[in-house]
């Protein structure tokens, strides 16, 4: 690298004629959304990888466990594919939200957060920002997989397309809720490695420890007592029901509990991102 | 309000039992060059995460442009621009995005952002590289986009921390011109470097850090007196030998500065009389030196002198 300056210092319009007297949270969050988004839409491939792992999920479970619909407690007329995909939608979710906080950690190990906090702005709203434009990318993740499911697996709920996008709206809602758990264990924990392995830790038990594979009455007595307490067994039951048209009991639970959970992790995560980055 | 864009009080710092700080205090008035020299850990970047409102510190108070860097963080965070050691821009958007984005983040209507952002791509050499994404770039490229990014609000104040560090000798020439720049129509500018040459040819007035405090101020010229008129430099043949001629100066009432790589001690002397003691002292304990040389002083042996001794 030779290239010198071009230009004579004595051309810099360094004087400050207009001085920008900084914006508000609104458009901080529209900015920093963009900007998140900009770097999807520039390598798209980042989403197409990211539904490998759940498309894999979707064609082992539909083809091994496709018996089960034969087994007394599993809901009368209904296919295997259909009885799976909210769960699986569900789970894509709750992966997703794992993947925002890892989003975030390495968004601190990328430079330009070290600018962000010396610039004028509310440091909230790279947070909320974060979790935006995660929104929107599990949105199309999810949107991807029941293409997929409905394609290549005949997936067909009872719930139709109304039903189906409120499954998919509330998979969505649960992650997004979920997601500002996970952002708030990354503004603490600062470490991609340990976030991934946290995640894991608390995620594959809780996906299996449900009623997402298997109806609960089908599960051994004493995994039946974790997945009655597991609360995603209640928005993959929430989830299912929309899909299926079933009765809706767990949407207001499922909700009421994202709410929480958002609200608690916006707390705690922006009082660990506030925390210097240099120690 | 006085006239000072820097203003350190007593500004102490600590990472657990590590003073970083030790009661720093420096005044920069406004359109002038602090050029704060020395080593790693001497507590330089700390000073500047402490201005920059990135740090509280633990004890005494700073203002910057006037404002208060706890109370006032906001006022001053829209008045300053930061050039880190690390470049902070977002590698996967381009040069171009990257300064829209600050642009727009400090208040400028998207086109006011883009003109902006090409006004400073032009300045920085970098408009061919304009729609790259800056994980593309070299580090010079990356670096001067750093810098670009830093100046997108028109800061009043300037803190460079370690700007040139990883610069081709072109790309350190054209930046010390960038900054000759800004301080000529105004700018207050904050300079960390390890480059003498650097803070020679910039700084008004030059800090000398070491182990969190200041050990010397002053304008490069005044640096170079109270260090004193002249060195030696004693080149010995070997490592041991050059051991040996340590204790043998040090003995002689010297405070010489190893450069072990070089065999070589540094000492500042008063009078060419003292040429005499170097070798009455090196005779006492057999030795010759291989190489004996009194120099003019550099502001590298103020620095070396200031920053190893108290450290």
């Amino acid at each position: 690298m030779t290239t010198a300056f071009t230009t004579a210092p004595t051309a810099i319009p360094a004087a400050p004629r207009t001085r920008w007297r900084g914006t508000g949270f609104g458009t901080q969050v529209l900015v920093l959304t963009q900007r998140s988004l900009r770097a999807l839409v520039s390598d798209p491939r980042m989403i197409v990888f990211s539904v490998l792992q759940p498309l894999v999920m979707l064609t082992l479970f539909s083809q091994i466990f496709s018996s089960i619909a034969n087994t007394p407690g599993f809901p009368q007329g209904v296919a295997y594919i259909d009885f799976l995909m909210p769960a699986i939608l569900v789970n894509t979710a709750m992966q997703a939200a794992l993947q925002a906080g890892v989003g975030l950690v390495t968004d601190m190990k990328n430079g330009v957060l070290a600018r962000f906090r010396s610039l004028p702005i509310r440091l909230g709203s790279v947070l909320v920002a974060r979790s935006l434009s995660d929104l929107v990318r599990t949105a199309a993740q999810l949107l991807l997989m029941l293409l997929f499911a409905v394609l290549v697996f005949g997936f067909a709920p009872a719930g139709g397309i109304a039903g189906t996008a409120a499954a998919l709206a509330l998979a969505l809602a649960v992650g997004w809720g979920l997601g500002w758990i996970f952002l708030a264990i990354a503004s603490w924990l600062r470490n991609a490695e340990l976030m991934q392995t946290v995640g894991f830790l608390a995620m594959f038990p809780l996906m299996f420890a449900s009623s997402a594979y298997v109806p609960v009455s089908g599960l051994p007595g004493w995994l039946q007592a974790v997945a009655e307490v597991n609360p995603l067994t209640y928005a993959v039951d929430a989830a299912r029901a929309l899909a299926l048209a079933h009765p809706v009991t767990g949407v207001v639970g499922a909700l009421g509990t994202t709410t929480v959970l958002a609200a608690v992790g916006w707390v705690l995560a922006v009082r660990g991102f506030r925390r210097p980055l240099s120690p | 309000m006085n006239d000072f864009m820097i203003e350190a009080t007593d500004v102490g710092k600590a990472f657990g039992a590590q003073k970083a700080l030790d009661g720093v205090s420096v005044a920069v008035p406004r359109g002038t060059v602090l050029g704060l020299l020395g080593h790693n850990g001497a507590g330089k970047t700390t000073l500047v995460n402490v201005l920059t409102t990135m740090l509280p510190p633990d004890s005494g108070s700073a203002r910057v442009a006037g404002f208060d860097v706890v109370g006032q963080a906001h006022q001053v965070r829209s008045r300053i621009g930061l050039t880190g050691q690390f470049a902070a821009v977002d590698e996967q958007l381009s040069g171009l995005d990257n300064l829209v984005l600050i642009a727009r983040l400090l208040g400028a209507g998207p086109r006011e952002a883009r003109a902006r952002a090409a006004e400073l791509l032009e300045l920085f050499g970098l408009r061919d590289a304009a729609k790259r994404p800056s994980r593309t770039y070299s580090g010079g490229m990356r670096r001067r986009l750093d810098l670009a990014a830093s100046l997108v609000g028109h800061p009043e104040v300037i803190f460079l921390d370690e700007p040139t560090t990883g610069l081709d000798p072109a790309s350190r020439l054209g930046l010390w011109e960038i900054v000759q720049g800004l301080v000529t129509d105004g700018t207050t500018v904050l300079l960390t470097t390890q480059y003498l040459d650097e803070a020679d040819r910039l700084a008004d007035s030059i800090t000398v850090l070491a182990a969190g405090r200041v050990v010397a101020s002053g304008t490069s010229a005044e640096l170079k007196a109270q260090v004193g008129q002249r060195t030696v430099t004693v080149t010995m043949a070997t490592a041991a030998d050059a051991t040996t001629a340590l204790g043998a100066l040090e003995r002689a009432g010297m405070h010489p500065v190893h450069d072990a790589a070089h065999h070589a001690l540094t000492a500042p002397v008063t009078s060419s009389r003292e040429l005499a003691v170097v070798v009455r002292a090196l005779d006492e304990v057999g030795l010759e030196a291989a190489e004996l040389a009194l120099g003019e002083p550099t502001l590298d042996d103020v620095y070396l002198t200031l920053a190893q001794h108290a450290a």
